[in-house]
């Protein structure tokens, strides 16, 4: 790859795919990445993206036994079971009740995949990702999905808030806190399904929780903590796919190590700001 | 505090009347032969033991929860009627169960009581940022709080914040959970202040305290509960030893102060 000039690289198809993956990873990791932090319910992101590889076994189980169908659409049932069982328990069980289901998919996992031996390399793939994999299908199913999730965000922001910061109040104030939990939840584990193909279900909790904690932790206001969950995350992104150039190593792990390196500084910034 | 706003304003209706009521999550009630009557401008305290369904009584009257015997009005219409009563009741949760370790803005929070009333999708505009600024103003807090983080402020303004968000919606019975949890002494007072201003304009106050005592010189009466009403009326007549036994088990010792109120001690009683 080095004996290519810098400018022909860049217009490669799986580079322009991988840049092209990047830019849609750090919109779910603004939008959803913010909510799950607002919401207090980073487990959800390292549940729904680990059950999302069961529901992806399960998938490519059945295409083996004659019913083709694209893995990505069990990742999402799965993942969103597991938001459902998430919003379904009470306020003080909602961690074990994420745990449970994440340990439940991984038994499934493995034990779909200990049942088509042959394919296990499809569903490991998902495990760790890679962002010169993604292809044009991947791409549309991708920038869909998130698109769609930006617009519910949008819709729904205020009771989003409103849930995250005090869901008391919020019932009081005649909104459906349940239905809008349940919605949120949802589209947290949607976007951590997003991101499996390109960083893999080990690094999905980096990518989408990290950038937005640490701008949490750096922003005034909230639409800055959504602005700079964006900039870390695609810069983070970039990074790593610059690294990866160079020398050969996985593009998602750097993007990971730098989004969650950027995380511990700007907690030291926050102390050292003094507040 | 808004008048002409109920259709049914002519005829002397009671804010708050409950009839025979009663709930529970499972086969035990955990309030039942529940049957009072508060009227307006009234400034009422519910009060007893931990588990006694102090929190769930304000639930079936906001009508979050519904009786599963009887029937709870406010201001004429039934609890069930979720629409109609949503727009006459201020609501301020305990500020224990808010979570704020983000850079929500005083703005943001009294906004989402206004956008909610309004239509949680609607977007709110200036004349709605000026209510906002306008109920914190009328809490006794500074205009410049507004742009402040809420997770920077002291327990005492918080708790203000969250009263502003209830009065920016203008309603005429005003709700408070536990306002005095994590609240210094100057900012009680200034809260009690305030709700003696509202009930001047004609606001009904319904607040739920474990511990009646920063309260005992300013409402007109008391609900003791223990799962069902042990007294209901003035202070003095409730807060009597044979009524403090049978809520709390115990006996609780009574102190009467310079000005003549009885004062219940509770010491380790409460949780």
């Amino acid at each position: 790859m080095p004996d290519m000039e810098i400018s022909e690289v860049l217009v490669q198809p799986y580079m322009l795919r991988a840049i092209a993956g990047i830019i849609l990873i750090a919109i779910n990791a603004s939008v959803a990445g913010s909510f799950t932090i607002f919401r207090n319910v980073s487990f959800l992101v390292a549940g729904a993206s680990h059950s999302a590889l069961a529901g992806a076994a399960l998938f490519i189980l059945l295409g083996v036994y004659g019913f083709p169908a694209n893995p990505l659409i069990g990742a999402l049932l799965f993942a969103i079971a597991t938001a459902f069982v998430a919003g379904y328990a009470s306020k003080e069980e909602t961690n074990t009740a994420i745990g449970i289901s994440f340990a439940m998919s991984m038994s499934l996992a493995i034990l779909f995949i200990s049942m088509i031996r042959e394919y296990a390399a499809k569903v490991w793939s998902l495990l760790i990702g890679d962002l010169f994999l993604l292809t044009y299908e991947d791409l549309y199913l991708i920038t869909f999905v998130t698109f769609l999730s930006l617009m519910i965000a949008l819709l729904f922001y205020k009771a989003f808030l409103f849930i995250s910061f005090d869901s008391e109040g919020a019932t009081a104030f005649g909104l459906n806190t349940r239905r809008y939990n349940y919605l949120l939840l949802s589209l947290i584990a949607i976007s951590a399904v997003m991101l499996l193909k390109g960083v893999g279900a080990i690094l999905v909790f980096a990518m989408l929780v990290a950038p937005a904690a640490a701008s949490n932790e750096l922003a005034s206001n909230l639409r800055d903590v959504f602005i700079y969950a964006f900039i870390i995350a695609l810069v983070s992104g970039f990074v790593g796919i610059a690294i990866s150039f160079f020398f050969e190593v996985s593009p998602g792990a750097i993007a990971s190590l730098l989004a969650t390196t950027i995380y511990f500084f700007s907690l030291l910034a926050r102390r050292f700001r003094g507040d | 505090m808004v008048k002409g706003k109920n259709e049914k304003e002519d005829i002397e209706i009671d804010a708050i009347t409950s009839k025979g009521v009663e709930f529970g999550y499972g086969e035990q009630p955990v309030l039942f032969d529940i049957t009072f009557t508060i009227k307006k401008e009234e400034f009422v305290a519910i009060t007893g033991p931990n588990g006694s369904g102090k929190t769930t009584l304000l639930k079936l009257i906001l009508g979050i929860l519904q009786p599963r015997k009887g029937e709870i009005r406010v201001m004429g219409y039934s609890t069930k009627e979720r629409d109609k009563i949503m727009n006459l009741i201020g609501f301020m949760p305990q500020k224990e169960h808010i979570s704020s370790n983000f850079p929500i803005l005083v703005r943001d929070v009294v906004m989402l009581g206004l956008g909610a009333r309004k239509g949680i999708m609607k977007p709110t505009g200036k004349a709605d940022e000026e209510e906002g600024i306008q109920a914190i103003k009328s809490v006794g807090l500074d205009e410049e709080i507004w742009m402040e983080k809420f997770a920077e402020l002291s327990g005492g303004q918080q708790q203000r914040v969250l009263l502003a968000r209830a009065l920016a919606i203008k309603p005429e019975i005003l709700l408070l959970d536990e306002p005095f949890n994590g609240v210094d002494i100057p900012s009680q007072n200034k809260i009690l202040d305030l709700i003696s201003d509202l009930r001047k304009k004609g606001v009904t106050v319904l607040l739920v305290v474990h511990n009646v005592n920063p309260l005992l010189h300013h409402i007109d009466k008391i609900m003791l509960l223990k799962n069902r009403i042990v007294a209901f009326g003035k202070p003095d007549e409730v807060l009597t030893d044979k009524n403090l036994i049978s809520a709390y088990g115990a006996s609780i010792p009574i102190i009467y102060c310079e000005e003549g109120y009885a004062h219940p001690v509770y010491s380790d009683i409460h949780g």
